[in-house]
């Protein structure tokens, strides 16, 4: 490494790395005769990064510190997630086989996409792992660039050095108009200057003007709210943080809900569909149902005591009413319940058939079976039933094995072990199909030709069997970090607004006799720096071009 | 009254005033070459004139909004004519504001071109008055919606000033700049494809072309059984390419060929997906030929034809421009097409998140104009390369608002037609 001399003629001694002197800003590290402008980024103070002889650390600290490298991992981050739109993300689908899937659904290509990761594209670990990268970058850049950023604009020199103030972008070096003194020039300037709400400094012969600096601070208020909303989203894998929960809840009963101490009762789902009147002509010709309204009224409930008691019931307090619709859930304690979808085909809650003696025709009971959460054991005159199998969609597949084919009551089917008089002392199976349908279809007499000789199970009218009206489809959510997440867009949301729709300018002048060098600086907006600098020397009647007094740009 | 026939008079009154706006533009920066007397002078009374035109075509465009809500019941933005149509308006708004930050006419001579563009897109989609589905009723829709299209305006006119910067500054008697001429004419020949487009389906639609097509889909349902249907798709232009295992109803000629020509690919799903090829396919042939036949009158590239035009303009007050205008749509459209958007996902789907694929283009967007403006902060990306970046920005922008609805889909789909 060259040799620097970091120590000004001014007499300041600079740290390693300093570009213009931290105390009069004077170039250190070029040829005086130069006139480029100046690279005024942080006042030319040293970084962090610009450390000689970095150790590991430092050498992790230089890579995340380069905006460069920014740049690098939004460009990677940005690209990766376009990959994971191609198709649709394995996330979007419950009960997905995605090895199967993606090869019917999309050929070859699918199969190489689901192969690739790319059918979960932002749950791999490359994807994550760019943006705790990026939320490194966020944390190091800013640190890197913050305090020396500070450290320049704390405590500023008024009187710069010569080739300081020519060298800026926005150049007014001349001789004041004719019949106007020194001293008065500057009085005047800074007068015009406080109307456009500078604040100044005056030394003798010199003026320095700033304002808006808090704009500075804007991309890294910025920077700290995505650091904290990218915190709240890492949170969110804390146990007991996020919980999520997407159920049927059919009309009347209180279902509960797992993983908490709460139950949630249907009490009433309704759809509207706008009428014909409503609709345009051309979606009635095309007869167009449009939705109006998706509702469920339902009655939030916490459970008090006997919750996890399978034989008693629970005793649930009401804590909530709410009728959810789609853009208005209800929101208790930090849970929050949302329409999602609905089914209103009626469905089989429970139904309660008698134990027949089969030679006398006699009713010896009868017993409640629910679809969900079934008894596994009845008690019904002499006779023992219980419960060996449940299928509520029953079906057989190809090897002639029973099955379920989805958990909807559509075609259930029970396997009861009996035991009692007349029956072998292990017990007997007998195999209950509660709808009508279902006993024809699956030749309930021949299965169960033994022991119906004995007993039958039989339901004896409609009173005694259950139907659901209509299902709501809820999604229930608790999500602590939320706030956070919120907390944290605001916050960048308000760096963004101070960063973009303010610019920190600063004006130095110097005055030498009856030569005046004034040189200007913003962070954006150069435009509109420079047509002040020309406004405010109207003032003192000096016709300054904006345009030329701007040597920035590409002069091409 | 009714309001909803005022507000479709106004749409159109709007539309021509663009329309009469923009070739008052091109009088105004093309006179100053023809006129040697006093071009600025020219210069400064046809730009107030040509901005005029279009304060008052803003006027109108807003005058058919605020109408078509009183008439609608609701915001109209809750679907594509809508939205498109809102886009337009914001486009002129943003470049009214630019106008006055500036003061620089010219830049209406791409602004007002691109905002008729946009209207002209709207109305291929249908234009009544929709009722609004639960999902959408909501105050977010109107913040949401409306907010980030007053960002993507800002990108808009980003791209305008960085499309002039470009066709200025491009150097045709330079045999290096090759890469640029040529890049620059692609983006030209895009322009024509949507031009062919939007002329394509005007064109069939005024004539009303219909046909039918029925379509053979097969659906594995969650128990493994294939389920087949026939779906019949209404074509609006003839079909050069046909849904997968589609049949035509009737022949259909074209040019005495035989439609259709081809049949489109199994992989692209969904019953829309021939139909929407098939589009593509016309507005790419349409927009080539319409391509070819400028080239054969001009007998130059077009960014080269259009070159002279521009060469009144500064460059450097362009680049800032383009600059200054994404600066400006940025922090709006980080607010309006993300966290808002977040927090209307939030109250209406239960996430604020969930790697949609709306979603994902939006952060994409924002990642595309946040690497620009991060490396707007270092030497040397000004200019050119700069403007390159205005330009593929918008063109992300409008694939997040077209392309992911037309080709990707997930849950904004309802935004579609």
């Amino acid at each position: 490494m060259a040799f620097q001399n970091t120590k000004c003629e001014c007499g300041h001694q600079n740290a390693l790395g300093t570009v213009l002197c931290e105390h009069c800003g004077k170039p250190l590290t070029e040829e005086n005769s130069s006139t480029e402008i100046l690279e005024m980024r942080y006042d030319g103070v040293a970084r962090k990064s610009q450390k000689a002889n970095p150790g590991i650390i430092d050498r992790v600290w230089n890579f995340f510190s380069s905006v460069k490298i920014a740049v690098i991992l939004i460009v990677i981050t940005l690209i990766g997630a376009s990959l994971g739109t191609i198709y649709p993300q394995e996330s979007q689908f419950i009960n997905l086989d995605a090895s199967i899937y993606y090869k019917e659904t999309y050929g070859t290509l699918g199969h190489i996409y689901y192969l690739l990761g790319l059918s979960h594209t932002y749950e791999s670990w490359w994807f994550i792992l760019l943006l705790v990268m990026i939320g490194a970058s966020l944390v190091i850049c800013s640190l890197d660039r913050v305090l020396p950023l500070y450290r320049a604009l704390h405590k500023q020199k008024v009187r710069k050095h010569d080739q300081f103030l020519k060298r800026q972008r926005v150049v007014v070096d001349a001789d004041l108009p004719e019949g106007i003194a020194g001293q008065e020039a500057l009085e005047q300037i800074g007068s015009a200057l406080k109307k456009k709400r500078y604040r100044l400094i005056a030394e003798d012969g010199a003026l320095m003007a700033e304002k808006n600096r808090f704009s500075r601070w804007g991309p890294y208020i910025n920077h700290i709210g995505l650091i904290i909303f990218l915190l709240a989203v890492l949170a969110r894998s804390i146990p007991g943080w996020h919980m999520e929960y997407y159920a049927a809840f059919p009309q009347g009963t209180p279902q509960p809900i797992p993983d908490t101490s709460y139950y949630l009762q249907n009490d009433k789902f309704t759809v509207e569909y706008y009428s014909d009147e409503e609709m345009p002509e051309q979606f009635v010709e095309e007869g167009r149902i449009m939705p109006k309204l998706f509702e469920t009224k339902a009655t939030l409930f916490r459970c008090t005591a006997d919750c996890d008691d399978p034989v008693k019931e629970p005793t649930l307090v009401e804590v909530a009413k709410h009728d959810i619709r789609v853009n208005d859930p209800l929101e208790y304690d930090g849970l929050m319940v949302y329409q999602y979808d609905f089914d209103l085909t009626p469905k089989l809650v429970a139904v309660k058939p008698v134990l027949k003696d089969a030679s006398s025709g006699e009713v010896l009971g009868s017993f409640e079976v629910q679809m969900s959460n079934t008894a596994s054991t009845y008690e019904i005159g002499p006779y023992t039933l219980e419960l060996k199998e449940k299928y509520l969609d029953f079906t057989l597949d190809e090897n002639g094995e029973p099955r379920t084919q989805s958990p909807e009551p559509n075609a259930p089917a029970f396997v009861f072990l009996v035991r009692g008089p007349g029956l072998e002392a292990h017990g007997e199976p007998y195999m209950y199909f509660p709808l009508q349908k279902d006993k024809l279809r699956f030749k309930e007499n021949v299965l169960n030709k033994d022991i119906m000789q004995h007993i039958i199970i039989d339901v004896e009218s409609m009173n005694d069997v259950t139907i659901s009206d209509s299902k709501s489809y809820l999604n229930v959510r608790k999500d602590t970090a939320l706030p956070w997440i919120w907390v944290g867009a605001a916050i960048s949301m308000i760096g963004l607004v101070m960063g973009f729709y303010w610019q920190h300018r600063r004006m130095w002048l110097k005055l030498d006799g009856n030569h005046l060098v004034l040189g200007a600086h913003t962070n954006k907006n150069w435009y509109g720096l420079r047509h002040e600098v020309a406004r405010v020397l109207q003032e003192i009647s000096m016709e300054v071009d904006s345009k030329a007094i701007d040597r920035g740009g590409n002069k091409a | 009254m009714n309001w909803l026939a005022f507000s479709q008079d106004s749409y159109l009154v709007a539309f021509f005033l663009f329309c009469i706006g923009f070739i008052s533009f091109v009088f105004t920066v093309a006179g100053r070459k023809m006129k040697t007397k006093d071009p600025a002078a020219h210069e400064q009374k046809w730009g107030r004139i040509s901005f005029s035109i279009a304060l008052l075509g803003f006027v109108a465009q807003l005058a058919y909004f605020i109408t078509r809500w009183i008439g609608g019941g609701h915001i109209p933005v809750s679907n594509m004519y809508e939205f498109m149509s809102f886009l337009a308006m914001m486009i002129i708004g943003a470049y009214i504001v630019i106008f006055f930050i500036y003061r620089s006419y010219v830049m209406g001579v791409f602004a007002l071109p691109l905002a008729v563009l946009i209207m002209a897109y709207a109305s291929v989609f249908p234009s009544e008055v929709q009722p609004l589905i639960p999902q959408l009723d909501s105050i977010w829709l109107k913040i949401h919606v409306t907010l980030a299209a007053a960002g993507e305006a800002f990108f808009a006119i980003g791209f305008v000033a960085g499309l002039m910067y470009l066709i200025r500054t491009v150097q045709w008697d330079n045999s290096s700049a090759k890469r640029a001429q040529r890049s620059l004419e692609v983006i030209m020949v895009l322009i024509m494809i949507i031009v062919g487009f939007v002329a394509v389906v005007f064109g069939y639609r005024s004539a009303d072309y219909e046909v039918a097509i029925d379509q053979r889909l097969e659906t594995v349902d969650n128990q493994g059984q294939i389920n087949s249907t026939i779906e019949t798709i209404m074509y609006k232009m003839p079909p050069l390419i046909a849904p997968y295992q589609g049949e035509v109803k009737e022949d259909q000629k074209l040019l005495g060929i035989k439609l259709p020509l081809l049949e489109a690919p199994k992989w692209m799903e969904g019953a829309q997906a021939g139909r929407k090829l098939n589009t593509v396919a016309w507005s790419i042939l349409s927009g080539l030929l319409l391509y070819g036949i400028v080239r054969l009158i001009i007998r130059k590239p077009i960014a080269r034809a259009l070159q002279p035009l521009l060469s009144g303009l500064d460059p450097e007050d362009l680049d800032e421009i383009s600059y200054r205008a994404n600066a400006i749509g940025f922090p709006v459209f980080t607010l309006g097409g993300l966290i808002f958007a977040m927090i209307w996902a939030q109250i209406a789907w239960s996430r604020f998140w969930a790697w949609d694929p709306k979603e994902v283009w939006a952060l994409i967007t924002w990642l595309f104009y946040s690497a620009y403006l991060h490396l707007r902060l270092s030497r040397g990306y000004i200019g050119a390369k700069s403007s390159w970046l205005s330009v593929i920005g918008f063109i992300i922008v409008m694939f997040t608002l077209l392309g992911v609805n037309l080709i990707i889909s997930g849950l904004h789909s309802y935004a579609g037609v």
